[in-house]
């Protein structure tokens, strides 16, 4: 008898043990994705989800989808459900133009972030315009998208709805000058463009501060975006006398163009900007690729806390494909649409106004809050005020962090 | 209604009635046991007890640790203020700015260089580095810019920078800060003025 007692004493304790540690232990709720009900508001986006730039296109539309997801469990907006329609440009500027009016179409869009091209961008920014509908790029660097086309001389912002979290070229093109000129000691350089907004945008400043330095141009080409064979270009940088390529364009061409510049007999570095940090430039270019650099938008994300966060949560979101280049700013942009939201319908007894479009164009001039990519908030242009570049260089088959800087002028 | 009633017990098919049976010969390990169960009861129990106790420890409720703090350069602000005009007897082929350095959050900052990137020209400041910046009280730096050999110099830069040197207690890192136009208009002016002045 007292052999059973001792035997149920000791299951009691045991149980009791499993007990106290199934209440006091996780905080984990297990939370869902529903929303806070009431109303639905769609976050449009725009991006390559398909062709070559899907891998960046991907990590654009991944990265809205977990801000939608976040704000819904946290119900950041009461009474308010986000929801995503994710569109595919194709990297295409007429593509992305009808999937503008798309997206106007649909009453229930209030904001799109997108897309990753500058040329598409700028094709989708009259179209969001006129129908009051904000647009935030969380990739685009051309100036004149923000500045005007005489961004140079004259700044002017052509459209009021149009955002970004990028920074641009006007920065990351000298800033890269500047490190291949003073601190790679490079003076010789080729530059190549795929003749795209983007591409040669970004040549042209880096161009342009490269030779304020000091530095020497020794030869310009222009390469067709839809072909591979770069072979007649690498000779011609081999025959330069080059010791180092910029090259203003995209990692489908970026990678493949280094190769083949490498196989030509130039043992040189190809340096490139945001467009060529990608997983799929260091696959694209082999083994030869190590040593190219890129420059890219922020800061280097083991640098960030609220960058951690995002990666575990991206993670712990299932996604299949990586975030990529443009994820934390992706996030950002999207959180901005949310923010400006959640204030106009705080202003408005906690419903959405017959004008809310306009007013979440009006609402996210003074955007300001700790983001993933740090303070997110936009300037008179819809510029991001937070403008950080890093150098990144390829090696052991990675991306590796170089220097960062920061632009405080 | 089959008629078929449950089965009934005869006589000799109770349980009860069979003979017991025999109980197994005990060895002397068993018996050794029987002498000791309470002890090895008692030493189930405190292991259960333990074994309890110790989960329960592993897997309490702990405070979240504290944040690491920031990186420096992530809460470093620089900001050009002002060219002062340089005396040109003590400093010779010079030019003198003030930036404003800011900490934003987090432990003290400890500025333990400040260089530039181009051949030509050294840079000094006052005070002179290593020096610390805590946050919330931002420090007006002096910064001197020599020409070494007006050769080198570039005349007109478009997004100069400052190299510096942060360390905290996270980390030792080196950021550019690019001052912007305004600082790239001063500087070029006056490296143009020092260089012209020497070749006079």
């Amino acid at each position: 008898m007292r052999q059973r007692s001792l035997i149920a004493i000791t299951a009691a304790l045991a149980a009791g043990a499993l007990t106290l540690t199934a209440c006091g232990s996780r905080d984990d709720d297990g939370g869902s994705d529903s929303g806070s009900g009431g109303t639905t508001v769609v976050i449009g986006v725009d991006a390559p989800l398909t062709g070559d730039l899907s891998a960046l296109g991907l990590g654009i539309k991944n990265s809205v989808d977990l801000a939608a997801k976040t704000a819904n469990k946290e119900k950041y907006v009461e009474g308010i459900t986000f929801k995503i329609e994710a569109l595919d440009d194709q990297g295409q500027a007429s593509v992305g133009q009808q999937n503008a009016t798309k997206l106007v179409a649909n009453d229930d869009v209030l904001g799109v972030v997108g897309p990753l091209n500058s040329s598409v961008g700028e094709s989708m920014q009259k179209v969001f315009d006129t129908a009051k509908l904000v647009e935030v790029s969380p990739a685009n660097t051309n100036p004149a998208l923000t500045q005007g086309v005489k961004w140079q001389t004259e700044k002017v912002r052509p459209y009021k709805s149009y955002f970004r979290t990028a920074t641009t070229d006007a920065i990351q093109g000298p800033f890269a000058a500047q490190y291949v000129f003073n601190d790679a000691k490079k003076k010789k350089v080729f530059v190549i463009d795929d003749k795209k907004t983007y591409g040669a945008g970004l040549a042209a400043t880096f161009t342009d501060e490269f030779k304020k330095l000091g530095g020497q141009v020794v030869g310009t080409e222009h390469i067709n975006p839809d072909s591979k064979d770069f072979n007649a270009v690498a000779t011609k940088v081999k025959n330069s006398g080059a010791d180092v390529v910029y090259y203003g364009g995209e990692y489908p061409q970026a990678g493949p163009l280094s190769k083949q510049i490498k196989e030509a007999g130039a043992k040189i570095p190809l340096v490139g900007g945001d467009g060529i940090y990608s997983a799929d430039f260091i696959k694209l270019a082999g083994a030869a690729g190590t040593g190219d650099l890129a420059t890219s938008v922020g800061s280097p994300v083991e640098e960030l806390p609220s960058a951690k966060e995002f990666v575990a949560n991206y993670k712990a979101g299932g996604y299949k494909e990586d975030f990529e280049a443009y994820g934390g700013y992706s996030y950002d942009s999207a959180w901005a649409i949310i923010e400006a939201v959640k204030k106009v319908v705080e202003g408005n007894d906690g419903k959405l106004p017959d004008d809310a479009r306009a007013k979440v164009v009006d609402a996210m001039q003074d955007v300001s809050f700790d983001g993933v990519t740090g303070k997110v908030s936009f300037d008179e242009f819809g510029d991001a005020t937070n403008k950080q570049l890093t150098v990144y260089s390829v090696k052991d088959g990675d991306w590796t962090t170089v220097k960062s800087g920061t632009f405080t002028g | 209604m089959s008629g078929i009633g449950p089965v009934e017990p005869e006589e000799g098919t109770h349980a009860l009635d069979a003979f017991p049976a025999p109980l197994p010969q005990r060895g002397r390990r068993a018996r050794a046991f029987e002498r000791h169960r309470r002890t090895v009861a008692a030493g189930f129990l405190a292991g259960a007890v333990l074994t309890g106790g110790g989960y329960l420890y592993v897997t309490r409720p702990r405070p979240e640790p504290p944040p690491a703090p920031p990186y420096p350069s992530q809460v470093t602000a620089v900001a050009y203020l002002k060219a002062r005009t340089a005396d040109p007897n003590t400093v010779p082929r010079g030019f003198t700015f003030e930036v404003e350095m800011t900490t934003e959050s987090g432990p003290p900052v400890t500025v333990t260089r400040i260089s530039q990137p181009y051949a030509g020209l050294s840079v000094s400041s006052s005070p002179r580095a290593p020096f610390r910046t805590k946050a919330g009280s931002p420090r007006k730096i002096s910064i001197t810019i020599r020409v070494t050999e007006c050769g080198k110099v570039p005349r007109n830069a478009g997004l100069p920078f400052l190299d510096v040197t942060l360390r905290n207690t996270r980390a030792r890192q080196v950021h550019s800060f690019i001052l912007g136009s305004r600082y790239a208009r001063d500087l070029s002016r006056a490296l143009q003025a020092a260089c012209s002045n020497e070749t006079r």
